[in-house]
């Protein structure tokens, strides 16, 4: 028994003494970073990726805060929490010059308003929230807005995201007020609002989207459309629907956290993923759109001209960037959530 | 009459229960053959999830770093966990109270709050995350469900054997290694087989204590699901499932062929 | 007579030492924040405070709590149901296959769980392989609503947990005279009798074992819960995730976890109380 434990302590040594100094850690979705472009970046510069992932800006948020700096050099956050973390000075300022490739990226997503004072991310992905339906099961609906998911007719039969800013952004709208409404008394009448329409919400989920809609266990509601794109892909009955009244527009990132140990790394590797090729790999990995033009160019044709990926700009003038609320707005939110739940 | 009537439910329960826990990963196997990205509904058969897996490296590398680190924790915390309990259930020692209470708290604390108080308490140690950390943190969730199953069993003896022991001069040591370790033995080997399971799952207590250089594989899976499993991932868990059974029939062909 | 002392000496110093860091200092951290304030750029900063507690005083609470005992509880019963007998028959089966029974039952549980669970997802879905098979069999018309509805809670918590019940009480059962079950037979004792005399009191302790290590920690599992179970409604380990991860207010996350480690804690002290005496060591675990 001893000498078993004994043979696994060696064992152990002799797999961690191998770490190397020329690494660089990133820390983002491994559904986006597919192993070859990780070796591929490995095998063009000699640096050794140490990839680790997780599955939900909160769990990132929460985890760097509680660590401090200096673990990873890579992150990859959305925009509302891009903002987030420039308040709390959690982001290294990015020298763009350092970035060859920087010139790819579409100048609509540049100095975006989660990010107006220099330069604290790089924009990659980015995607809408939008209302999808099966024609299967509603052939003639006429569904143009968010209000009108409200109607009784749908009781008990849309499909939500499991996400508080998701369906509060759907109910700021219909009031009028901007998805990142901080107002406290404007976050109350949204709560009202989503009193209404629980009655018709059938289930919530954030993780296996694409299955529930494609395999049609829901039919109406309320979807992303990079995974509806995925969804449709199998499923010819879904059309997706960009709301009237507006919608919101979230970007995902790449930055460096404060106090990275491999700096010069860590902009050698976004510069990578800025490469035309590494973006359109990244895009095949998840059918999400992105931001860099010359990479959107190399899409085959059905993701490169997709009106719902890539949407017209006379629809994209309706969609708002997600920002960050402050504290006391995201308290009344879990607070709200939780009665809305409960009830 | 009667043997053989209890003869049939003794089977058909032992067969219903094993159907039941066999019939998702029948599934998880079936589906591995499925071709289609996200879909759970068949849509024909494909090999190319087994040329995908192939080739993702990085997954048999988490794969082996979770099945290190598996063995290892439930290893010591088996050790741990087993000299707790044949303690509490053998001495009379001031804190015995405290022992149990600390226990039980950490089989109650809810894992989000056990993986942020450990993650704390490691950055205060300045312990560098990785292997290391993950190990602590795993030992510490296992030890509690060792620590049971290993108690529940000594409770059940007259505890009167040991002390006719003790009376005929066993020293203690000889008391816990030729008494209460044969007669545990069958609990030590549940709590490793549950702590072995425990930790080869785990994935909100390793998600705050896991750093950079060392991914493991319930991480990587929930952080490759965010669209929904691939059967990328079905086809990783039908190998590991055939070679987990292999193992288990060889090695058990080997033993008895010894006896 | 002197390596004894050394080796009580070592044992327990390595098991305060371990449970004395990472459980004690730990729970000690948890429950100094919930008495802590926080700000926005401040995970905790030390303001006394007893705010966290108060928030938490309203019938919300005692709702979320209700929710979720009640789940645990049912599925502690099943996993009772299933396993009891489960284990009993697999404890009496030849030595030879015991063993490997036994470890037929762990395999399933060392591939992912995210995985299994969408394999049973896969079978109850509305187009799912459980609904096929029963329109095919002509049993049913249309297809049945089985995920997004308790049943599937119930089945997914369940098949997680059902290992945790069976091989606690396997282990009990390994040890049991068998002679004691013959005895009573040749005295005529009915089927009846033999278990509720007999094995069950026999088994106590293994029984209260499976109980701890099923109920307390499907407490707080959600994951399962919220994937099969469509979300619709809010669980214990919801509102921790919540308050921890979204609404960043560590305090009052920290103060649910001690009030629930205090009711249960309770819970456990109440039933130990009521135990006779000389029962109490079985159960203080």
């Amino acid at each position: 028994m001893i000498r078993l434990i004994l043979c696994l302590f060696l064992v152990c040594w002799s797999g961690l003494s191998l770490a190397e100094d020329n690494v660089v850690n990133v820390y983002g979705w491994s559904s986006d970073m597919s192993n070859e472009i990780i070796q591929a970046f490995e095998k063009e510069t000699g640096i050794k990726v140490n990839h680790s992932g997780y599955s939900s800006n909160e769990e990132l948020y929460a985890k760097l805060r509680a660590i401090g700096p200096g673990s990873y050099d890579v992150i990859e956050p959305s925009s509302y929490y891009v903002s987030r973390m420039i308040a709390q000075n959690m982001l290294e300022p990015i020298d763009v010059t350092k970035l060859k490739n920087y010139k790819n990226i579409d100048p609509e997503f540049l100095h975006p308003s989660y990010d107006p004072k220099g330069v604290h991310a790089i924009p990659y992905f980015w995607g809408v929230t939008g209302i999808f339906v099966n024609r299967k099961y509603y052939p003639d609906l006429k569904i143009t807005r968010w209000t009108d998911l409200w109607q009784p007719q749908y009781k008990n039969q849309l499909f939500m995201l499991d996400d508080p800013r998701e369906l509060f952004s759907i109910a700021l709208i219909t009031l009028g007020y901007s998805p990142n409404d901080s107002n406290r008394e404007h976050i109350k009448q949204a709560y009202e609002r989503l009193r209404l329409l629980s009655a018709n919400i059938k289930l919530y989920n954030s993780s296996a989207v694409v299955s529930i809609v494609g395999d049609e266990d829901a039919t109406l509601g309320i979807m992303w459309n990079g995974n509806f794109y995925s969804a449709a892909a199998y499923n010819k009955n879904l059309e997706f629907i960009f709301p009237e009244d507006g919608f919101v527009i979230w970007v995902d990132n790449f930055a460096i956290p404060k106090g990275a140990e491999h700096k010069e790394n860590a902009y050698k590797f976004i510069d990578f993923l800025l490469k035309a090729e590494t973006a359109k790999a990244m895009s095949l990995n998840n059918s999400e759109a992105i931001t860099n033009t010359a990479g959107r160019k190399l899409l085959p044709p059905e993701l490169r001209d997709s009106k719902v990926i890539y949407p017209s700009d006379e629809i994209l003038k309706r969609g708002i960037y997600q920002e960050d609320i402050n504290d006391a707005a995201l308290a009344d939110y879990a607070n709200y959530w939780e009665k809305l739940k409960l009830q | 009459m009667k043997k053989n009537s209890s003869n049939i439910t003794r089977y058909t329960w032992l067969t219903a229960v094993y159907a039941f826990l066999y019939i998702p990963i029948f599934v998880v196997v079936f589906y591995s053959f499925n071709n289609t990205q996200f879909s759970l509904v068949w849509h024909g058969m494909t090999l190319n999830w087994y040329q995908d897996l192939w080739r993702d490296t990085n997954l048999w590398v988490a794969l082996f770093h979770s099945l290190l680190l598996a063995l290892c924790a439930s290893t010591i915390a088996v050790v741990i966990g087993s000299f707790a309990a044949m303690n509490l259930y053998w001495y009379r020692f001031r804190g015995r109270h405290l022992l149990y209470g600390l226990v039980f708290i950490l089989i109650v604390t809810p894992d989000i709050v056990l993986g942020i108080s450990l993650l704390i308490l490691f950055s205060l140690m300045h312990l560098d995350l990785g292997f290391w950390s993950l190990l602590l943190a795993h030992i510490t969730f296992c030890i509690p469900f060792v620590v049971i199953t290993v108690y529940s069993r000594l409770v059940d003896f007259d505890s009167h054997l040991f002390e006719a022991a003790r009376d005929l001069g066993a020293s203690e040591i000889t008391i816990f290694r030729r008494i209460m370790l044969p007669l545990a033995l069958p609990a030590i080997i549940v709590g490793l087989l549950l702590s072995f399971t425990l930790s080869l799952d785990d994935v909100v207590i390793s998600y705050f204590v896991a750093g950079p250089g060392y991914e493991i594989l319930p991480l990587k899976i929930f952080s490759m699901a965010r669209l929904g499993v691939r059967p990328e991932l079905n086809a990783l868990c039908t190998v590991i499932f055939v070679i987990t059974v292999l193992l288990v029939l060889l090695s058990h062909m080997t033993l008895r062929k010894k006896t | 007579m002197k390596y004894d002392s050394h080796f009580r000496y070592f044992s327990l110093t390595l098991i305060w030492a371990w449970l004395g860091i990472f459980a004690l200092l730990a729970f000690l951290l948890v429950l100094g924040v919930s008495f802590l304030d926080h700000t926005q750029a401040h995970i905790v900063i030390p303001r006394l405070t007893f705010t966290n507690y108060q928030f938490l005083f309203q019938p919300m609470l005692l709702k979320i709590f209700g929710k979720s005992f009640s789940i645990a509880a049912t599925v502690t019963f099943f996993c009772l149901i299933i396993g009891y007998p489960f284990a009993y028959f697999l404890s009496q089966l030849d030595r030879h296959y015991k063993s490997l029974l036994m470890l037929f039952l762990i395999i399933p549980f060392w591939t992912s769980s995210l995985v299994r669970s969408y394999a049973i997802m896969a079978i109850l879905k509305t187009k799912g392989l459980l609904n096929l098979l029963l329109l095919t069999l002509g049993i049913i018309h249309q297809p049945m609503q089985l995920l997004f509805t308790n049943v599937a809670v119930i089945i997914g918590l369940v098949y997680n947990l059902l290992p945790f019940m069976v091989l606690p009480l396997y282990a009990n059962f390994e040890r049991l005279d068998r002679r004691l079950l013959e005895a009573a037979e040749d005295l005529g004792a009915g089927r009846f009798i033999k278990v509720y005399k007999i094995l069950l009191p026999l088994t106590k302790p293994g029984i209260y074992a499976g109980v701890m290590m099923v109920f307390l920690p499907s407490m707080t599992l959600f994951y399962i819960p919220d994937l099969l179970g469509g979300a619709r409604s809010l669980l214990l380990g919801n509102l921790i995730e919540n308050q921890f991860l979204f609404a960043n207010n560590w305090p009052v996350g920290s103060a649910v976890s001690v009030i629930l480690t205090a009711v249960m804690g309770g819970m456990l002290f109440i039933y130990w109380r009521a135990t006779q005496r000389h029962e109490r060591q079985q159960v203080l675990l």
